[in-house]
């Protein structure tokens, strides 16, 4: 039984999107596992680091919006995260970029020892799922970077525990998909989820 | 030299006007006036630029540009730049949210780009754009950016670039390791960046 942090980016709740964030978390409760879906349009989450908080930064209570602190103390307990959002402009939609970079401060994501060397702070997940669906082709992400991918796979696991498993489910040229097409992503979608979930 | 005029739109993004970026904001305006450019400023944190993208607005995504007088301004500034300088902190690898919902937002189809009837592949659209600029600060070193991707740099000299010109030259004006960076080392950045926009073409 896992923890697990679903982070959801997409306004719509009539979405692909929605019906990927759905399945997913039925699917991973069906398999006895714990899931805190955040759904941050829905929520109003703020989408962007306010002045006040980056003035905080570097105190000591660098976390001073309440939300921000219950995504935090869950994300702490967590032992796996999972996103689910599109693609826009080869990366996160703001508002997931946002939960970033608002939540992975420090005393979250990581701390200063005594010799002021940085140290991760998310140690306890121990697995970045991502979900997500893009316009463009799969070749031409690969030109472009797939930047919320690797946001995602790279940077944020560098805060993680060290053998952190990365997984991801990809539906590439979206607006050619038939609705059979878009529903089976959607049945793919909840048992790759179980899958990565299983070894947790 | 012959210096040609470029219509410069500069994007700044930080939440703090008393910041190191906004002190590179200021570097990169002095070296474009001082090459005699056409400035443009934005600061979407002071116009209170709501980057998220709300379901209404999705909804209306492909709608004609002329329908959407909320980003007016945006597309009345990405039709006359020639080239656009972007100035924000980089956070975690990537851009800061409030400038990757500038793209979420006014980024869009009829100004940007197209979809031509019966086609696969968009067509770009901002092709007056030539030159793209970033100005950015990292906490962390060189090395752990090598390492990590690089995000924010190919979102903008990637995928954005894809809807400029075909020929759009973009320059990169970096400083890593910014919480350990000594007096100096910000100053001689700051001076980097001025000499880099006054040297545009």
């Amino acid at each position: 039984m896992a923890r697990i942090v679903l982070v959801f980016g997409h306004p719509r709740q009539d979405s692909l999107n929605a019906a990927l964030r759905d399945r997913a978390a039925a699917s991973l409760r069906d398999a006895g596992h714990h899931v805190d879906v955040l759904d941050l349009g829905a929520i109003g989450f703020t989408p962007a680091m306010t002045p006040a908080e980056r003035a905080a930064y570097h105190t000591p209570t660098p976390v001073i919006d309440p939300v921000v602190a219950a995504h935090a103390a869950l994300v702490k307990r967590a032992d796996a995260l999972l996103f689910v959002y599109p693609t826009w402009w080869s990366g996160l939609p703001a508002v997931v970029k946002g939960w970033l970079d608002r939540l992975m401060v420090p005393s979250v994501a990581f701390s200063f020892d005594d010799d002021n060397r940085l140290v991760p702070g998310l140690r306890n997940v121990r697995l970045i799922g991502g979900i997500s669906t893009y316009g463009s082709p799969w070749r031409y992400q690969q030109l472009v970077g797939d930047n919320g991918r690797r946001i995602l796979h790279r940077t944020l696991r560098t805060m993680c525990a060290r053998r952190c498993r990365r997984r991801w489910l990809a539906l590439y040229t979206l607006d050619t998909r038939t609705r059979e097409e878009c529903a089976a992503f959607v049945d793919r979608a909840g048992r790759a989820v179980v899958r990565w979930a299983a070894a947790l | 030299m012959g210096g040609r005029v470029v219509r410069m739109l500069v994007v700044f993004c930080h939440p703090l006007q008393e910041s190191f970026a906004a002190a590179a904001r200021d570097a990169a305006l002095r070296g474009l006036a001082a090459a005699g450019h056409e400035v443009r400023l934005r600061d979407l944190y002071a116009e209170g630029f709501d980057p998220y993208v709300s379901a209404a607005e999705r909804a209306r995504h492909r709608d004609p540009w002329h329908t959407k007088p909320e980003i007016a301004r945006d597309i009345d500034d990405l039709r006359w730049a020639e080239g656009i300088t972007f100035v924000y902190p980089t956070w975690w690898s990537g851009l800061p949210s409030m400038l990757k919902g500038w793209f979420d937002r006014a980024w869009v189809d009829g100004v940007v780009s197209t979809l031509p009837p019966g086609a696969t592949r968009l067509r770009p659209l901002l092709t007056n754009v030539r030159r793209l600029v970033i100005v950015t600060t990292h906490g962390s070193p060189w090395w752990v950016n090598a390492l990590t991707g690089r995000s924010g740099k190919r979102t903008i000299f990637r995928s954005v670039r894809v809807m400029c010109h075909w020929r759009t030259r973009c320059a990169w004006v970096a400083l890593h390791n910014i919480d350990r960076a000594t007096p100096d080392a910000r100053a001689g950045f700051l001076r980097r960046v001025e000499r880099r926009l006054a040297r545009l073409r």
